[in-house]
């Protein structure tokens, strides 16, 4: 109460003397009007989604009719679902060979991009390319390339005597090719980030790594990769971030069902599968929960990584 | 000219808050209130005929509208019991409204019955609910047909003409002794596709399927493993192709066309469409005839009135005459769309000789295989059921899989999923 009465009388003087004590109440109301609508959008898009998605996990429903309550049921088979724990497992396999290679390629783009080439800017838009393109069209494109019938890549492998991969039919050659749609997409994006770290890290380092005899791959080792620590995390978050999600690609290139022995079903796949595809909609939001139980482990993972050097610089 | 100052700008955007508002708050019933609107899948009726129908019924304001996915914008719909359409298109998944029925017209509150002897019998039974409401009103259907490359038969030596390869093939074991002489006379080609055509058209000339009409499973019985065994037995004499195939994209199969790979495939009547534009340089090779195991169906589809039209009367007049007999033909020689309803097979707009099969008149034999088919249930959770098995089956052809075990998880995976629909 104290506060407020010296509030009132530190602005009663600007203002007109008639008005009532407890307008005060009212006073921010322009301003909360000004940042709500980001709140109802949120409220109405994203928390009450989120919020509804919880309940139907406790529910059957076909998307029509009336929904019946069937408590934990749909965990428990989520939890003996060997498919579920399959298109985990094809989550983190195909993120693994994604952002690995990914990683690397973009490193060394970004290096290349950052010594004195021509044409920059072109380079640099042209790596950009692959990201603002439409992901279904580039997966149409891609089940062309890998085709084992008339793809140009088989047609490029008998062309220099090594037999052709069924590339769309088998297990392992399902993943390679989702992995490599997204390390395509995702080199260029990564590498414009590196570059950007690579150019805020100060000449005299280099220079001083020269002057002590450095030879270019140790000053790159052991001068350039800890200084661009913060923006590796960065993408190795971003990545993280976006492999679990991977979707379009399986979903188009293999189809909704996976293809073969459910290698490219991601979990996201898997979940649309269930609750769009079969009209399962409460297992469907079981699902949903599952993926972000793994997001959290996944975040929690990240965070400690990213903690890490900073308590480790304090302790020394 | 007024000039858009911050203030007026801010208003106008408060205005057309309130304004959406208050739209969102009165969400109409149906799509376009005091028009009559029918949501159909791209393709799926001739547009011709559309175009007339929309003269026709000006005074009722119909407005046909083809959605891209009719199935989950119709359920979103349905869900948010908002912008319904008064008229939708329903695919061969028609049961999955059954549980709903109360969410759609009963057509034959409407005299739907006084029709019924012009359709095929199954396919007026399988718009129907068990307790015999009609919710879907017949389009197409999908009989199946053995479709074959006539010049590459006659190269292996093969018979050759539709009625003599008819002939040779009644059965399914006749069709894979066939499949062993053509890899004979023309190795790397191939008779069938993938053990999938061979499991899905052996199940569709089966009488029943996964669930019987009271809603029980007998999936596990004698008819569906049948089917499997003769996918696996073609997968294990090495007839199939195995092509890549994920109905997105079917690239491969495309080629095979092409390139002559695909001698021959077991396909509905709708796979005219994708045949001759995929290979229209084959035109005049092609040849139909019946499919071995007899006749099948494979797709189809309904149109369904939805309870919230405000005049399902008039709604059920504009849908018979789009689906009458002689409109049925007009959207098989447009878009091939075969017809349910029998007096059309003899219409002459779809008894059209067809260059791309030689001058055959194709709609004879799909017309013997449609009448042919037998009424067998599609319940709700058919699609889901056949797409488990099949990818197992996949599994085999693809990956090797030992067939026992793929058939164990195939109805593991089955089971589980009939459980968490509450049906086992």
């Amino acid at each position: 109460m104290a506060t407020i009465t010296t509030e009132a009388a530190t602005v009663r003087p600007t203002e007109p003397p008639v008005r009532r004590p407890n307008n005060w109440r009212w006073r921010f109301l322009p301003q909360y009007l000004a940042i709500s609508p980001f709140f109802v959008l949120f409220a109405v898009f994203s928390a009450y989604p989120v919020l509804y998605s919880l309940y139907l996990a406790f529910q059957r429903w076909d998307g029509i009719g009336p929904m019946t309550f069937v408590g934990l049921d749909n965990f428990a088979f989520l939890i003996s679902d060997t498919q579920f724990w399959t298109s985990i497992w094809n989550t983190l396999l195909i993120w693994v060979m994604s952002t690995i290679p990914m990683t690397i390629l973009a490193l060394l783009i970004a290096v290349g991009l950052n010594s004195s080439v021509r044409f920059k800017g072109f380079y640099r838009i042209a790596y950009f390319m692959p990201n603002v393109t439409s992901i279904v069209a580039m997966t149409i494109v891609f089940g062309s390339i890998f085709s084992t019938q008339f793809g140009i890549l088989n047609t490029a492998l008998r062309a220099i005597g090594i037999d052709p991969v069924e590339w769309l039919t088998d297990p392992w050659g399902i993943r390679i090719t989702i992995s490599i749609m997204i390390i395509w997409r995702w080199v260029g994006y990564n590498s414009i980030i590196f570059l950007a770290g690579l150019q805020a890290i100060p000449t005299d380092v280099f220079e001083a790594a020269r002057v002590d005899g450095a030879g270019p791959i140790r000053t790159f080792f052991q001068v350039t990769l800890p200084l661009l620590r913060p923006v590796l995390l960065f993408s190795v978050v971003m990545s993280a971030i976006n492999g679990l999600q991977i979707f379009a690609e399986a979903q188009i290139l293999v189809g909704e069902r996976g293809g073969v022995e459910d290698a490219g079903t991601t979990m996201v796949l898997y979940f649309y599968n269930q609750a769009f595809a079969a009209n399962d909609f409460g297992y469907g939001a079981a699902i949903a929960w599952g993926i972000f139980l793994v997001v959290v482990l996944f975040a929690i993972l990240n965070w400690r990584l990213i903690q890490r050097p900073e308590r480790a610089e304090v302790a020394r | 000219m007024t000039t858009l100052d911050r203030r007026r700008f801010l208003a106008a955007l408060g205005g057309l808050g309130i304004g959406l508002t208050v739209a969102g708050c009165g969400s109409p019933a149906t799509t376009d209130p005091g028009s009559l609107t029918l949501w159909y899948k791209n393709g799926g009726m001739s547009d011709a005929v559309l175009a007339e129908a929309a003269q026709r019924f000006a005074g009722d304001r119909f407005d046909p509208a083809a959605v891209s996915d009719v199935r989950p914008k119709l359920l979103t719909s349905l869900a948010g019991r908002a912008y319904t359409p008064d008229m939708a298109m329903l695919n061969d998944d028609i049961a999955l409204y059954f549980r709903n029925s109360d969410r759609f017209v009963d057509l034959n509150t409407l005299g739907a019955a006084a029709l019924r002897d012009q359709y095929l019998p199954w396919k007026w039974q399988a718009g129907s609910t068990p307790d015999g409401k009609l919710l879907g009103f017949p389009i197409d259907t999908g009989p199946s047909a053995l479709y074959y490359r006539k010049d590459l038969f006659e190269q292996a030596g093969l018979p050759h003409e539709p009625d003599d390869v008819a002939a040779a093939v009644p059965t399914w074991e006749d069709y894979f002794a066939l499949g062993r002489q053509l890899l004979k006379a023309l190795p790397g080609r191939y008779l069938i596709a993938d053990a999938k055509t061979v499991y899905t058209y052996s199940l569709a000339q089966e009488p029943q399927k996964y669930l019987d009409r009271q809603g029980r499973f007998i999936g596990d019985q004698e008819h569906v493993r049948r089917a499997w065994d003769r996918a696996v037995s073609a997968v294990q004499q090495k007839l199939t192709a195995g092509f890549f195939d994920n109905a997105k994209q079917s690239s491969d199969r495309q080629s095979a066309w092409n390139s002559g790979t695909e001698v021959s495939f077991v396909g509905a009547s709708w796979m005219y469409g994708s045949l001759t534009e995929a290979a229209a340089g084959t035109a005049g090779k092609w040849r139909v005839c019946r499919s071995p195991g007899g006749p099948g169906n494979q797709g189809g589809s309904f149109v369904g009135i939805t309870s919230v039209c405000p005049a399902p009367e008039r709604a059920y007049e504009i849908v018979t005459w789009l689906l009458s007999p002689a409109n049925q033909a007009r959207h098989y020689a447009d878009k091939g769309l075969f017809p349910s309803a029998p007096a059309a097979y003899t219409d002459p707009v779809a008894r059209r000789a067809d260059p791309f099969f030689g001058g055959q008149v194709v709609a004879d034999v799909f017309a013997e295989s449609a009448r042919g088919v037998k009424p067998a249930y599609f319940s709700a959770y058919d699609v889901t059921i056949s797409d488990t098995i099949t990818d197992e089956l996949v599994n085999v052809e693809s990956a090797g899989k030992d067939p026992e075990t793929a058939w164990r998880d195939a109805r593991a995976a089955v089971d589980q999923l009939l459980q968490r629909a509450g049906v086992l």
